[in-house]
């Protein structure tokens, strides 16, 4: 009996261990998820809780351009990166992009930055979350006709700081100052 | 008497790098247990791991399993993994590649700790997985944060060094 009551109690543990490990991943919306099995490689990075507060405090090194980061960092409650490579131009629709961009437009959010790159094919949006009438999240959503990249930034941050934030933890760099020249079109955002 | 010393330090490495922490050993068997298969005994992988490891990281431990057929993107292996880790351990990077055959997944889990981070790198191919578990200390750590895509990438071929 005893014994009986150890195997319940073990797998009671490792059901919750379990879940609460599934708990903690980003759900993608579904249209999303469905383009991973049409990529040559998709690749999820989910950093959140504890461990996003642990890297802040590894990041507050004696570089500079880590510490910015880690300032961040430290106010966030999760990143989350889904990058798709595919084999081919065409391989995702722009319909899809739209209908993921779609999402985004609600009173929640708001897209601030959208350019469309004809010379290259490169379309970024960014939307941010406001609550309170403060930030509450970023998403980017990078589409380039190979590759697809969605980054979800959850928790407190300014545009400028997005800067500080490209190049780690897998999110691409972004360039938030103006270049001189115009190499991409770059709409208005609908920012409330 | 030097060739025993030696002798006693092969079978402690080889040994080592299948003891592991309970987490490893929980994996393994859970793999084991559930798939019916077992690891392939590594006699001198301590060895090669000792000398091949990648900089800045120790404490490996590696286990490999053979006539694998479990399909690589399949959400029932991962549970089977992630039900054998502790708390503290974070699903961290997942990378799917489309092969010409089955495809790869690598799935890696970090366990932060202090300086440290603990990393288990599960990696599954048509037939065969592995089973990888490593510390990682500073720069190394730095290099996961910055591009974790790229080195999951360049990890999970870890297990064809020791080849």
């Amino acid at each position: 009996m005893r014994k009986a009551n150890w195997k319940l109690l073990c797998s009671v543990f490792l059901m919750l261990a379990s879940s609460l490990l599934r708990a903690q991943e980003f759900k993608l919306p579904v249209d999303v998820e469905k383009l991973t099995s049409r990529a040559k490689e998709t690749v999820e990075v989910n950093m959140d809780g504890p461990m996003l507060q642990w890297a802040s405090k590894f990041l507050s090194a004696e570089d500079p351009e880590e510490q910015k980061a880690a300032k961040v960092v430290a106010n966030l409650k999760a990143i989350y990166v889904r990058s798709f490579e595919f084999d081919k131009e065409g391989a995702y629709s722009p319909a899809e992009v739209e209908a993921l961009r779609a999402q985004f437009r609600s009173p929640l959010w708001s897209r601030v930055v959208g350019v469309r790159s004809e010379h290259n094919g490169e379309n970024v949006d960014v939307f941010f979350k406001l609550e309170n009438e403060k930030m509450a999240g970023i998403v980017i959503i990078s589409a380039e006709p190979k590759e697809l990249t969605f980054v979800n930034i959850v928790g407190p941050l300014e545009v400028d700081q997005l800067a500080d934030l490209g190049g780690e933890f897998g999110i691409p760099k972004l360039n938030t100052k103006p270049s001189g020249k115009p190499l991409a079109k770059v709409e208005k955002g609908d920012h409330k | 008497m030097k060739s025993l010393r030696v002798l006693i330090i092969v079978l402690t490495l080889s040994a080592a790098a299948f003891a592991g922490e309970p987490e490893f050993q929980g994996i393994v068997h859970s793999i084991e247990a559930t798939y019916g298969v077992r690891h392939v005994p590594l006699p001198l992988v301590g060895v090669a791991l000792f000398f091949a490891r990648p900089a800045g990281a120790h404490g490996l431990r590696l286990a490999i399993f053979e006539g694998f057929k479990v399909p690589t993107d399949s959400d029932d292996f991962r549970h089977v993994i992630e039900s054998s880790l502790g708390p503290g351990w974070y699903p961290f990077v997942r990378v799917r590649s489309k092969g010409d055959t089955n495809g790869e997944t690598t799935l890696i889990y970090a366990n932060p700790n202090g300086g440290n981070m603990r990393m288990m790198i599960v990696n599954v191919e048509s037939s065969e997985a592995q089973v990888i578990e490593m510390n990682l200390r500073d720069r190394d750590i730095k290099k996961w944060l910055k591009e974790p895509g790229e080195e999951a990438d360049n990890q999970s071929g870890l297990h064809h060094q020791s080849d």
